[in-house]
């Protein structure tokens, strides 16, 4: 019976991706695996299959060792398809795994489906202007947009084990830090209030995230304010580059609206703005705006909040 | 010390244009050197003004692409390799199998960067093929590179931590655009550059494989917004505003 596996070092991703491949696989009739490396985790779910890649060497974070021991463990599984997550230690297991396998990788797509023959994806490019939908013949390998399918929740089933042997890595991982603002999930938040150039120093962050607290949301901010001017983590910049964010509303605060920003902030449910600048793109990608100072207007929306 | 960085000669999506059927029309559009890459640019003379050598601008596209490879030279690279090729029918694996293998007949280069994603398509994928392809340790997403002897601190920026890897030289890297903030090129850099020697190289010298991802289809994908603006003193506006969104349900009052 034909395979689709789903791959990723993250839980989260490895779910998500698993409902990708349960839709592929069930187009090709076939069965689609979750597959770990190294050890089963608890946290991922199956629909019946899981596939325990074992190593001579390792455990390794690597993604040039997930990549080689996906590819050992493909040359006795023949999986149709490979889907990994798109997260950036992802993107590259792909890459690599498609080069050593000699396929095509459809790069960070959503709405996958297949012909039989084909595996096809779609994709924004262009900072979101244009739709693109790419296609690559089975078996290939392709990554799967985080946030675009739900988590699969199936558990028990069978769980094979296949042993591979040694990998070795040629890059040497020292150590890893977790970001002390690991714990900002923009990604998940409803509410987002997102501070621009608009805001004229750091200190004035604080009215911006005092408003975000009001509604109930997170705060964060476009490219210049984390790259640049370093006032927040990068954790915080959203857009193409940064974290891509889908709340029920996106409200950007002193922000032009580039269109880099913009791409980040598409899906969001509602987007409002607040600038100075009548003729800022913000607006032209905004439900709602509002052409007035963000001094002025930021704190009279968080009084109207607390005055209920 | 030699370094080999990568730009792309990309559309500007800032100025792609859609036709009356809603597809994007690319015959004429505008194009750039892909944002990023000039982190990629400046990271490469940052690591140059401290390891010395040279650093050699690779580009692969039309003749057009000649533009961008410029950009780079006068933001001070030492020179170019141009792989002349028609890339639209190329996909990722091909371009960065055309500059492995050109790097390879121009090099060895003890680092080979580039930039996280190009700003047009933005698939990352071109900087772990070249490595792959290279057999070359790799770090993706850079956001610090030390080299000194011979080999390289990176810490790479993922999305929840950082890591630091070593890497012996050679080595690839991708940067991420918050390692460095790139320079402006003087009106005297921007004349020399023409000047500057350019090696020209055909794809089909390069035995380039077929592309393996294809496009089956493109469509513009308009913004459907309200684009209400909303007029007032300070208080008037606000409290429209909160009025708007409790409508949608997106705010509870």
């Amino acid at each position: 019976m034909s395979e689709v596996w789903a791959y990723s070092e993250t839980e989260a991703g490895a779910n998500e991706t698993l409902s990708a491949a349960k839709i592929i696989a069930d187009s090709l009739s076939g069965a689609a695996v979750m597959v770990e490396i190294g050890s089963e985790r608890k946290g991922t779910a199956s629909f019946g299959k899981k596939l325990v890649i074992k190593t001579a060497s390792g455990p390794s974070r690597s993604p040039e060792f997930a990549a080689e021991a996906l590819y050992l463990a493909s040359k006795s599984g023949s999986p149709l398809a490979m889907l990994v997550a798109s997260t950036r230690n992802g993107r590259e297991v792909a890459a690599r795994l498609a080069v050593k396998m000699g396929r095509g990788c459809i790069p960070d797509s959503s709405n996958l489906s297949t012909d039989g023959k084909h595996l096809a994806g779609e994709r924004a490019e262009y900072a979101g202007k244009v739709q693109t939908r790419l296609a690559a013949d089975l078996p290939c390998v392709c990554t799967v947009k985080t946030g675009s399918y739900a988590a699969a929740t199936g558990t028990g089933g069978r769980v094979t084990t296949l042993e591979v042997g040694e990998i070795h890595t040629k890059a040497a991982l020292l150590g890893a830090n977790p970001k002390e603002t690991a714990n900002v999930d923009l990604k998940a938040a409803k509410i987002i209030v997102s501070a621009g150039r608009g805001v004229k120093k750091k200190e004035d962050l604080k009215i911006i995230e005092s408003l975000a607290k009001a509604l109930g949301g997170s705060m964060g901010c476009s490219r210049p304010l984390s790259s640049d001017l370093g006032w927040l983590p990068e954790e915080y910049h959203i857009g193409l580059t940064g974290v891509n964010v889908k709340p029920d509303l996106y409200l950007a605060v002193g922000i032009s609206g580039q269109l880099q920003h913009v791409a980040g902030i598409k899906d969001s449910k509602i987007i409002a703005a607040i600038n100075t600048d009548k003729d800022a793109p913000i607006f032209q990608a905004a439900d709602f705006g509002i052409v007035g100072d963000l001094y002025q207007v930021v704190p009279a929306i968080e009084k109207l909040l607390k005055s209920g | 010390m030699k370094i080999a960085v990568c730009v792309k000669h990309a559309i500007d999506e800032s100025e792609l244009k859609v036709d009356s059927e809603g597809r994007p029309i690319f015959a004429g559009a505008g194009c750039k050197m892909s944002t990023f890459d000039k982190n990629g640019v400046e990271e490469a003379l940052r690591l140059k003004a401290s390891l010395g050598g040279e650093v050699v601008v690779f580009t692969v596209g039309s003749s057009e692409a000649r533009k961008s490879m410029k950009e780079a030279l006068a933001m001070g690279a030492d020179r170019g390799v141009h792989v002349l090729a028609d890339t639209e029918k190329m996909d990722a694996m091909s371009v960065a199998d055309a500059i492995a293998k050109s790097a390879q007949r121009t090099g060895p280069y003890d680092i080979v960067l580039c930039s996280e994603g190009s700003s047009d398509t933005y698939c990352g994928q071109v900087p772990p093929v070249i490595a792959e392809k290279l057999g070359l340790p790799y770090a993706g997403y850079a956001r610090k590179i030390e080299a000194s002897g011979g080999s390289a601190k990176v810490e790479r920026a993922l999305e929840d931590s950082v890591e630091m890897v070593e890497c012996r030289l050679p080595f690839v890297a991708s940067v991420v655009s918050e390692i460095n903030e790139p320079r402006y090129p003087t009106l005297i850099q921007i004349m020399q550059a023409s000047k500057k020697p350019v090696e020209e190289i055909p794809l089909q010298q390069l035995e380039a494989p077929p592309a393996l991802v294809s496009i089956q289809s493109m469509r513009a994908q308009p913004m459907n917004r309200k684009r209400v603006t909303i007029v007032g003193t300070p208080e008037e506006s606000a409290s429209k505003l909160l009025e708007l969104l409790s409508k949608e349900g997106v705010v509870r009052r």
